[in-house]
């Protein structure tokens, strides 16, 4: 820093109270007016919109449920053509999985990850916006191709031959393959953020051991998007090639492999399951210890079973290629990785039972919904075993008893932690409750209506249904099974109308909520309702695992940042001792304006190679106006 | 951190690291050398998971000493606060589960002929 820039370097420790309050606010504060919504890099701002943009996807996704059930519903119904509702499918799985599961997950990580470490934004701001806008526009770019009938048809795994130029002439499957690339672009970056955020930027005296379980599952889970991801982007980007420049990746009569394909899916496509469960886990365990007014009992135990279940998750992968005829010693060994990643998962499950069983459990919402997980996780393990061994996966591949598997595990292993987590921190972030009445509502129509649609798919299973047909005859006899299951669809869904009414509504007229309406114990819970641009007037020194249970109001902080320009304070890895101060990025038009380029570059580029010509160009020009300095303060070092 | 303390904080992660690296060692190994096995060596499987199932559980024993000797008595239970025990209580936990995995794998290898398909 220069010796004028030092002489103005105003400290926090000079100021107080309001004074500093305010000073801070002027200084994080996301400019006002529509331009300054574009620059936002505030992570409140943006895992805000991270959340409401999934939370869309998810409707829309739902949606597209609700018509094949519909379908489903009798036999020989007309409703959807065959051709329509393998978009559907399709278009459903895709949604869920790339535009829903994973993004609301880094949603809610970004949102929280900060404020549980105790610092003032997330590291890399800027590549924090950037990934928000690709999620936003790989999003609209495959629902806009839906609508206009180019919606990919292929699976939510568009196995090649299928998916290859001979079968799928039109620019369907193209459009799913790139929209890939826009989601884990994203989802990468938001990886990097968190990783660096947990290593670097937690509050002095937060230790490994004293990190949030949340925060340790994100950690794990950034991990696993690390690792996964690049393997099916690796994939996606072969297809293309393949259908784009006549490359021969997946044709076997140019000495390609078809089986190529689902190796480099399922290698991403198992950790990604991991990806959606782990972060629900790090909610049970926020929402079990609270409610249950006591510290989740076996912390360390579940921070190993986290870390055990990412590496492991990434050696189940062939047990979605049993059926295609691989060594039966190499489907083994597969075997045993997958029963054996249920002792993880049971580990975890005993130490959120032991501390119901030893806390004083009140029954809010979050709560129901934290054990209504507990009870379809468990079933929908129980089937992941059955699934796991190579006789009854050979029976059951591609029916609705593997349909059935997933949705227990999906819904039931991330879904119900993630609505129990809405109801958790819709005070935190909007700074109301949320109604208890509607919540309970809320809870017993989606328990319900979950089994009620799911349990069924089981037995239609075992009697042989198999998936993604878009219709059957009635001499088959699943038609009252299909009914009942629709039915239960639309309870489910009926649900997810009563949430989104109780979010409207208690927006507009719920309780106020304090800085710590349910008394919890992290660091989240320390700073206002919501929380102000800084997050905290001074940074929070961690003196023990449950900060606010055992500091109470005197939470100890450190002073000592500039009150000058936007500041972090950067700690050493394992025991988080305070090493320098780093200037945190200011707002910035450029992520937007580089996500445009990008995005034109992408789309482009399903249509012709050249566009990789035309299309880099732009994103250079707008790479360089992203990081030239600008003389602010961010830049003074 | 010194030279020393930088060795010696190895000792702490070695379960961490070992038990996953040993059974992604054998889960690809074993995968790899199902067609050597099936034609020529057929105990390569099984003798090469025995070893690994040697080196995830000898991550265990160097955390577990790491415990006893080198992290000090910083175990301060719920208030946390002692990195360096947690993360060589973790590499114990470690090498003991993926051991488990290993010698679940193992059981397969003697149970299912290499030569199957």
């Amino acid at each position: 820093m220069s010796m004028a820039a030092e002489q103005r370097d105003v400290r926090d420790d000079a100021l107080h109270g309001l004074q500093l309050a305010a000073r801070l606010e002027s200084i994080w504060r996301t400019p006002p007016g529509l331009t300054g919504a574009l620059m936002s890099v505030d992570h409140k701002v943006i895992g805000r919109r991270y959340i409401v943009t999934a939370f869309t996807f998810l409707v829309l996704g739902g949606l597209l449920a609700i018509l094949m059930r519909i379908q489903l519903s009798g036999a020989e119904n007309r409703l959807l053509s065959p051709d329509l509702y393998n978009q559907v499918f399709t278009m459903h799985g895709s949604t869920m999985m790339f535009l829903f599961a994973v993004p609301v997950m880094e949603a809610f990580a970004v949102y929280l990850v900060p404020l549980m470490v105790g610092t003032r934004n997330i590291a890399f701001p800027r590549l924090n916006a950037f990934s928000y806008w690709m999620f936003l526009f790989g999003g609209c770019f495959l629902w806009i191709s839906f609508l206009f009938n180019v919606g990919p048809d292929v699976g939510w795994f568009a196995y090649t031959p299928l998916s290859s130029l001979q079968f799928n002439p039109s620019k369907r499957a193209d459009v799913w393959a790139q929209m890939i690339t826009f989601t884990e672009v994203a989802a990468l970056a938001v990886a990097v953020e968190i990783i660096v955020t947990v290593f670097k930027q937690r509050a002095p005296g937060m230790t490994l051991d004293r990190i949030p379980l949340f925060v340790w599952s994100m950690l794990v889970t950034a991990f696993l998007v690390m690792f996964a991801m690049p393997s099916i982007m690796v994939a996606s980007t072969t297809l293309i090639l393949d259908r784009l420049v006549s490359t021969r990746f997946y044709d076997p009569s140019s000495g390609g492999n078809v089986l190529l394909w689902q190796h480099l899916f399922w290698f991403f496509g198992h950790p990604e399951v991991y990806i959606i469960f782990i972060p629900a886990t790090g909610m049970v365990s926020m929402i079990l210890a609270t409610f249950a007014r006591r510290p989740v009992i076996g912390y360390p135990v579940i921070v190993l079973s986290l870390i055990a279940t990412g590496f492991l998750s990434f050696g189940l992968w062939v047990h979605h290629m049993f059926v295609t005829g691989l060594p039966h010693l190499a489907a083994g060994l597969f075997t045993a990785s997958s029963m054996l990643i249920a002792v993880p998962s049971g580990l975890q499950i005993f130490c959120w039972i032991a501390t119901l069983w030893d806390g004083r459990p009140v029954y809010r919402t979050p709560l129901l919904f934290v054990l209504g997980f507990i009870v379809i996780f468990v079933i929908g393990g129980l089937s992941g075993v059955m699934v796991a061994s190579v006789p009854i996966d050979t029976q059951v591949h591609d029916t609705y008893f593997v349909v059935a598997h997933f949705h227990y595990v999906l819904i039931g292993g991330a879904v119900f932690p993630l609505v129990g987590a809405v109801y958790y921190w819709f005070p935190k972030i909007c700074g109301r409750m949320l109604s208890e009445r509607l919540g309970r509502w809320n809870f017993w129509l989606a328990f319900f209506g979950f089994n009620i649609a799911f349990f069924p798919m089981h037995i239609l299973g075992l009697m042989g249904m198999p998936r993604r047909v878009y219709t059957y005859t009635l001499e088959m006899g699943w038609e009252r099974l299909n009914l009942l299951s629709s039915v239960g669809a639309v309870m489910f869904a009926l649900s997810f109308a009563v949430l989104l009414a109780n979010a409207i509504y208690s927006l507009r007229k719920g309780t106020p909520a304090n800085d710590n309406p349910w008394d919890a114990s992290t660091l989240e819970w320390a700073t206002a309702s919501p929380p102000p641009p800084q997050n905290f007037d001074r940074i929070p020194i961690v003196t023990h695992r449950e900060p606010l249970w055992a500091d109470g109001d005197t939470l100890p902080v450190v002073a000592g940042l500039s009150a000058e320009r936007r500041e972090v304070l950067l700690t050493s890895l394992a025991e988080a001792e305070p090493q320098i101060r780093e200037a945190s990025p200011e707002p910035s038009i450029w992520p937007l304006l580089t996500a445009i380029a990008t995005t034109i570059f992408f789309i482009g580029s399903i249509f012709t190679p050249w566009a990789v010509l035309w299309g880099t160009p732009p994103m250079a020009i707008t790479l360089i106006g992203w990081f030239w300095p600008t003389g602010s303060k961010e830049d003074e070092e | 951190m010194t030279a020393n303390q930088a060795k010696t904080s190895l000792l702490y992660w070695a379960g961490v690291a070992l038990g996953p690296l040993a059974w992604a060692a054998n889960l690809q190994g074993v995968y790899a050398i199902i067609h050597l096995a099936c034609e020529k060596a057929r105990w390569s499987g099984i003798a090469l998971s025995i070893l690994l199932v040697l080196t995830s559980l000898a991550g265990t024993v160097i955390s577990g000493y790491a415990t006893r000797r080198h992290a000090g008595t910083e175990w301060t239970d719920i208030a946390g606060g002692g990195p360096r025990t947690f993360m060589a209580w973790l590499g114990v936990g470690t090498g003991v589960l993926f051991a488990l995995v290993i010698a679940d794998q193992l059981l397969a290898a003697l149970m299912i002929s290499p030569c199957l398909r």
